[in-house]
């Protein structure tokens, strides 16, 4: 009798109840960065706005909407090692291929890995319609978004 | 004449030989008995983890155990100790690893609860230290990233890496009770806070999660576990 009264205790016992504190990502920390892109005047290779009709990342259906100015910031893949995207200018469409060493560095629990990129020299242009003359790399090395990393020559 | 109390002589001195040899005895009988209440080795329970097994199961991982065992020493002390092996994924906020690694645990328990003739249940205290070696494989992961034009997940074809050969080792504070459900055959559930003491860390990453410690937080070394068992109780002595 007393053992199974001890079976009943026991199973009341069992009953736990197990609470997790949410880690939450505090807004501010470090974040993955996008390349930064200034484009340039060919012949006198000073900053030149420009209005970009629009801008698509192959493998991706959605478009980033035109945008105008001399600097542009583009997200990198950060599962891949090149990214490529189709800028459109006055109808023509050229391929920016940039290839990129994608480096993943871990910050803690909550934010999880951030991904920086180093921009490898073979970055290129295929000119389909060639409306870019030539590109350039400024910095090679994307830890922030205020430098220019890539000049686009048009 | 002289036959007779030779005889008796030998006889008396059998007699005397006999009787020093029966005290003698009962001395070493009471001394062990005194000892008994010293030492008391009464009981070897060993059985294994449930919560383990059906966690395991439940959440399609591999085979999870946990092997427990206790002896009794004296009449409230025990010499326990906990052997593991863990093959879990882990389901992070951003990040999903394999933990793979074994564990072991020794300590002491100390029983605080007065039994009544007949039963053989307690409520326990203890202390364990553990270690633990392990590797954490990292299979997915979800890059912090403002921009979503991409898909920011990592998976296994890029880069992912397999920490191996990390270690650690920690205290625990145990509390629990053992009931005796059937004759020798016991149910048992005990909390666990760890405090870790060292870990060695992975490069890029963190031990999110050690075997045995379970959640690793970021802000403090402070863990926690628990564990329900069934053990089995090989009877030394018959019970009086």
């Amino acid at each position: 009798m007393i053992k199974r009264y001890n079976l009943i205790l026991f199973v009341v016992f069992f009953s736990l109840i197990a609470c997790e504190k949410d880690d939450i990502c505090i807004e501010g920390s470090e974040n993955t960065n996008r390349i930064n892109i200034t484009f340039i005047d060919y012949s006198n290779k000073q900053p030149k706005s420009i209005d970009l009709n629009s801008i698509r990342g192959i493998g991706i259906d959605s478009i980033i909407e035109g945008i105008s100015g001399t600097n542009l910031k583009l997200p990198l893949k950060v599962n891949s090692s090149k990214t490529k995207y189709l800028l459109e200018f006055n109808q023509d469409i050229d391929t920016l291929v940039i290839f990129h060493k994608t480096i993943h560095y871990y910050l803690n629990r909550s934010c999880g890995y951030i991904s920086n990129f180093i921009v490898k020299p073979d970055t290129e242009i295929s000119k389909d319609y060639g409306w870019i003359k030539e590109i350039s790399i400024e910095n090679d090395s994307i830890f922030n978004e205020e430098k220019t990393n890539i000049l686009i020559h048009f | 004449m002289k036959k007779k109390q030779i005889f008796l002589f030998i006889f008396s001195s059998i007699l005397s030989i006999n009787s020093l040899f029966s005290n003698t005895e009962k001395i070493e009988s009471d001394s062990l008995l005194k000892k008994d209440r010293i030492i008391n080795i009464n009981k070897f329970r060993f059985g294994f983890d449930l919560s383990n097994p059906i966690k395991s199961s439940s959440n399609n991982d591999n085979f999870s155990y946990e092997i427990v065992s206790d002896l009794q020493l004296t009449d409230n002390l025990y010499i326990a100790g906990e052997y593991g092996s863990i093959d879990k994924l882990v389901e992070d906020e951003n990040i999903n690893f394999n933990s793979i690694g074994d564990y072991l645990k020794i300590g002491f328990d100390y029983n605080m609860f007065k039994n009544w003739v007949g039963m053989d249940n307690s409520i326990y205290i203890g202390l364990r230290y553990a270690s633990s070696n392990f590797s954490n494989k990292v299979v997915s992961y979800q890059v912090r990233n403002i921009d979503a034009y991409f898909s920011n997940l990592v998976e296994n074809d890029f880069e992912t890496v397999n920490h191996e050969n990390l270690s650690g080792s920690w205290i625990e504070i145990v509390t629990g009770i053992k009931v005796e459900t059937f004759d020798n055959i016991y149910l048992g559930i005990s909390l666990r806070l760890n405090k870790l003491l060292s870990d060695k860390k992975p490069e890029n990453f963190d031990n999110l999660f050690i075997p045995g410690f379970n959640k690793v937080t970021d802000d403090n070394t402070w863990g926690s576990g628990f564990n329900y068992t069934i053990t089995y109780s090989i009877p030394f002595r018959k019970k009086r």
